[in-house]
């Protein structure tokens, strides 16, 4: 199969897989307990009021009817309104996506710099002390919980400090970035161990590759034997080990958005479900499937277009 | 048991899973034993010993309705092992069996898991397990649900391919060809010879739901107040961070040290593989 046919193929699949994403996300309304019109318009509404408001909002009609429509609205765009502050959800979306995205651009670049020096210095002897130290350490991160790590960044560099706010976000650019310093070296430390594992061993396959045994036989440094063949054969590991754990990226941005009160949308997310606020958990919910489905398309057809062995497996 | 199964079985123990294994059964014990070892109930509230220091009376101090701490996270060892543990055990059974059936049987069952597994596998799973809870309500029940209808498919996928390689083994088509009956040889000759790929991934997966069940109390999304549960404390002690940090700094201690134990489970376990 040539590159362009299994590009297509790839995005034509993600059609039936948005479809789907939808249906889950609409299926919500229906296992749900409790009558979304009531939330709206609250306890003392008369049954006259009540009839009407699920009138407004399509209620009374087949579930079909009601998906196609759903559908219809979330293709342009339109997520409906919060049953809380009566804003439109894509409106919240948008105030909200600039402190995800920072945080997670942030963290993923804290990661990146934390993870491939400890792998270089784990996998060149392996077994080593050095080696036992960082899986070690590893292992211990691991089994910590990463809303735990910020609360106690939070004790530990935050409240003695001063240096760094203990919460919220920022109004100019300096005091933004201020704000998601610690929640980006919360979220990568929890990832770290995660990367250094799988790096650890494409590193040490490439320091005892043919190439570069062969490299240090003519007389080149270490050091540009890392800068030309290790750095460049674990650039293109982290890329898709990030893009694998983006789910465990984005429940981290949840969780670390909530303990450091950063109005993103993972705490978005979890205010509105609290809050039992329908529309804006379904919409919340749809952007953080949306960004998974493309990130992964985005990653299959780079991997595509770059490694003839991808086209010849598939 | 294959004979691969039984060399694996009678290789030495390494030193990191003994550890974790020790870990494991010591918080196993604090659970069972709980009412023994704590020292005071751990619902009672003392309005007039708010926000207590740690003292002999109340080694943790108390937290702002007066409870003891100490006695808390004992209490907690149980909800969080037992939910973190059964969070993981039961997405695991079902998955292994329907990738059982599915894999044996093929057909439409077959096609039905497969395109699931796929329409699920574009989803962040942990966020759909918020969204569920908030569909279900918080509370245990609501937990183990989303967990289980969230988790099987990947147990299901890895299980399947196991089975398609297993089908096509002589044993299996011995059986079909003497005409004993599908169900027996599922259960005798096929079941027995998947089964070791879900006891790897299971020890992994404990990890993570034991921190994933604490995240969601943490986000006042998992288990409601007032029960003792270590996310839900270190959410409480956040607030009083400033001055009285043992109340969020040792609900997780005492999850590191869990995950630890579990880790090095996981570790040791694949490892023998």
């Amino acid at each position: 199969m040539n590159r362009f046919a299994f590009i297509f193929k790839r995005l034509l699949f993600t059609i039936p897989l948005l479809a789907g994403i939808v249906f889950v996300v609409f299926s919500l309304l229906q296992v749900t307990p409790g009558d979304p019109a009531r939330q709206i318009i609250g306890l003392r509404a008369t049954e006259a009021e009540l009839a009407e408001t699920r009138a407004d909002l399509g209620l009374d009609d087949s579930v079909p009817e009601q998906y196609v429509r759903y559908l219809n609205r979330v293709v342009q765009g339109d997520l409906g309104y919060s049953y809380k502050t009566r804003q439109p959800v894509s409106e919240l979306i948008g105030e909200r996506l600039e402190v995800t995205a920072g945080l997670l651009g942030l963290a993923a670049l804290t990661t990146v710099a934390f993870a491939v020096p400890l792998a270089v210095l784990s996998a060149r002897r392996r077994n080593g002390l050095i080696d036992h130290v960082v899986r070690f350490t590893g292992t211990v991160g691991l089994a910590m919980p990463p809303f735990w790590i910020g609360v106690m960044l939070l004790l530990v560099v935050a409240l003695p400090t001063g240096w760094l706010p203990v919460g919220g976000y920022g109004d100019t650019p300096i005091d933004k970035l201020r704000s998601l310093v610690l929640p980006a070296l919360t979220l990568a430390i929890g990832m770290t161990p995660v990367m250094v594992r799988s790096l650890r061993s494409t590193i040490g396959e490439v320091l005892g590759s043919e190439q570069v045994m062969t490299a240090r036989s003519l007389g080149l440094s270490e050091g540009r034997i890392l800068r030309k063949f290790v750095l460049r054969n674990a650039s293109a590991p982290s890329v898709t080990i990030l893009a694998l754990e983006l789910g465990y990226l984005l429940f981290g941005a949840v969780v670390v958005e909530t303990t450091f009160a950063l109005p993103g949308l993972g705490q978005g997310l979890v205010l509105a479900a609290r809050q039992r606020d329908f529309a804006a958990v379904q919409g919340y919910t749809l952007v953080f499937a949306l960004a998974v489905v493309v990130v992964f398309l985005v990653a299959d057809v780079v991997t595509a277009a770059l490694d003839p062995r991808v086209r010849i497996s598939t | 048991m294959s004979a691969d199964g039984l060399a694996v079985a009678r290789r030495r123990w390494s030193w990191g899973l003994r550890i974790g294994v020790g870990i494991v059964a010591a918080y196993t014990l604090i659970a069972v034993f709980a009412p023994l070892l704590a020292p005071a109930d751990p619902l009672a509230q003392m309005p007039a010993d708010r926000l207590a220091s740690p003292s002999w009376q109340h080694l943790l101090g108390t937290d702002e309705l007066g409870r003891d701490v100490f006695s808390r996270l004992i209490y907690a060892t149980r909800v969080d092992l037992l939910v973190g543990v059964l969070a993981a055990l039961l997405p695991a059974v079902l998955g292994t069996v329907v990738g059982a059936i599915a894999g044996y049987r093929g057909g439409w069952l077959d096609g039905v898991v497969m395109r699931l597994a796929d329409l699920f596998q574009a989803f962040p799973s942990y966020l759909l397990v918020i969204v569920l809870v908030f569909a279900l309500g918080p509370g245990t029940k609501s937990i183990l649900v989303a967990f289980t209808v969230l988790g099987w498919l990947v147990y299901a996928r890895i299980i399947r391919a196991e089975v398609l390689r297993v089908r096509e083994s002589g044993y299996v088509q011995a059986a079909q060809l003497a005409g004993v009956p599908h169900r027996r040889i599922l259960a005798v000759h096929v079941f027995p010879n998947v089964i070791s790929q879900t006891l790897i991934y299971l020890p992994s997966d404990i990890v993570f739901a034991t921190l994933a069940l604490a995240s969601f109390s943490f986000l006042g999304l998992g288990i409601p107040p007032p029960t003792a549960e270590w996310g839900a404390m270190i959410a409480d002690g956040q607030r009083f961070l400033r001055d009285q940090w043992w109340l969020a700094t040792a609900p997780g201690l005492v999850i590191v040290g869990l995950g630890f134990g579990l880790a090095l489970i996981s570790d040791g376990v694949e490892e023998r593989r």
